[in-house]
């Protein structure tokens, strides 16, 4: 369980929250508090008052990949490979796995044709897979990932949420603004200025928001 | 008025993109995969670029723009307030068509991403343009974003205006559908008949075509009214 406990930082006000384990996805207006609440997920930032407790841990203390919603501010080194392996090189893994992890989840995430590229020479779309790619390299238990879809297009984001569903990692919270991809999460968490209005599962919660723009197309032009 | 793509050719170690075609007044919508070359197609075609061969010549075009994917390339000020002036306009006017609820002091960059999308579009829709195109003017948006987005690109009534995007929801009026397949730039037609081409549709608008059913447009009222019409 993810447990926030009388949270506040900034704007964001959280008095206590329960997330089980499984996919969690942020909705919410811009502005609403989606990428602080990711980032306190994700031990980056830490409450001014109150906790979170991730299974008994402070996010700091679990192992937690992360993408953040700006592109280039995922990446660090010049090529993709580099990029990619620097999670595993930053904890002494040897050369030889290194580059079969590097390799197999290039492959996992369709972009085993860009491993010699140049980060700087990637779209967005690309950067956007690499920073989700290195996130998950190395399995950790806590994937946060902050809007890594808005520059994928809807295959790669299918790739996405195939990939993320088989990463093995106990909790998955992310945003974003895709109420299609939203619909397809175990529960939402609906954010507005710095509040969590509506939690549940996702007919719970877009049941809430059927008259707003928030409410999946899909689902309108079903009922 | 009319943009016209001649043989253009742009060749990369990695990948390559072959473009012709008229683009004419009205709302052109270009999709294509990840790293297909959409971007790319837009630098070429706002003359930031040049292609290694063909031509690429514009007829009555005097004021053109382009707005990058990443809002944040577009940044000049240091506050809000400079960023709005560096566009001759008013910060908080600007900010409240924008709907943004921050004080025009902050940092322009402290403002979330989509916040900061709203902002930069607030700003280059203020102003009109013989050709307007736009690198993905949806992403980060929320829902109301989108919408509000869509509404000011789908208002323009004069001008060539590009959309590259991958938007899978909430789209303008669209006159024209053009997409990147395999590396060559087709152009699907006019609406609604595009819809029958598109292979970068969204689903939902794939399903509704499977089923012989073509919205008029793409804006949300079309898809829907389309997919009630499927329920008769």
């Amino acid at each position: 369980m993810i447990a926030f406990e009388n949270v506040r930082f900034r704007a964001l006000a959280v008095p206590s929250l329960a997330l089980p384990a499984g996919l969690t996805t942020i909705i919410g207006p811009n502005g609403a508090g989606k990428s602080t609440f990711l980032k306190l997920c994700a031990g980056i930032a830490e409450p001014d008052d109150g906790s979170i407790i991730i299974d008994g841990q402070s996010p700091r203390k679990t192992e937690v990949g992360y993408v953040n919603e700006f592109p280039d501010r995922n990446l660090l080194f010049s090529t993709v490979h580099d990029e990619l392996a620097s999670p595993l090189r930053f904890r002494h893994t040897s050369c030889a796995e290194t580059e079969r992890e590097v390799r197999a989840c290039a492959e996992r995430w369709g972009i085993a044709g860009l491993l010699e590229r140049e980060v700087r020479d990637l779209s967005g779309g690309e950067k956007c897979l690499v920073a989700l790619a290195t996130a998950c390299i190395t399995r950790p238990r806590v994937l946060v990932l902050d809007e890594y879809d808005s520059h994928l297009d809807s295959g790669r984001c299918a790739v996405a949420e195939r990939v993320l569903r088989s990463s093995g990692a106990d909790y998955i919270v992310r945003c974003t603004q895709q109420m299609e991809t939203a619909a397809n999460s175990d529960r939402l968490v609906f954010l507005e200025k710095g509040r969590v209005v509506h939690f549940g599962e996702p007919t719970t919660v877009f049941a809430n928001l059927i008259d707003t723009p928030f409410y999946p197309l899909s689902w309108r032009c079903r009922s | 008025m009319k943009l016209v793509l001649d043989s253009v050719a742009l060749a990369r170690p990695h990948w390559s993109l072959a473009a012709s075609g008229t683009f004419g007044p009205g709302l052109h919508l270009v999709s294509g995969d990840v790293g297909s070359g959409k971007s790319t197609l837009a630098l070429l075609m706002a003359g930031l670029s040049a292609p290694n061969r063909g031509t690429i010549t514009r007829e009555g075009i005097g004021q053109a723009m382009l707005s990058f994917q990443f809002p944040e390339f577009h940044v000049t000020g240091l506050t809000i307030t400079d960023e709005c002036r560096s566009w001759n306009l008013e910060p908080e006017t600007t900010l409240a068509s924008a709907g943004i609820a921050v004080p025009a002091e902050r940092p322009v960059l402290s403002l979330s991403r989509g916040e900061l999308k709203r902002l930069h579009l607030a700003c280059i829709l203020s102003r009109d343009y013989d050709l307007l195109l736009l690198d993905e003017p949806f992403s980060s948006l929320d829902c109301p974003g989108k919408e509000w987005a869509a509404h000011l690109i789908g208002r323009r009534r004069s001008g060539i205006t590009v959309v590259f995007t991958h938007e899978q929801s909430i789209f303008p009026h669209t006159d024209r559908i053009w997409e990147i397949r395999g590396g060559v730039l087709a152009d699907c037609g006019d609406l609604p008949g595009a819809l029958r081409t598109w292979e970068h549709a969204p689903v939902l608008l794939r399903r509704l075509v499977a089923k012989g059913t073509i919205p008029d447009d793409l804006t949300q009222e079309s898809i829907v009214e389309a997919a009630c019409r499927t329920h008769e």
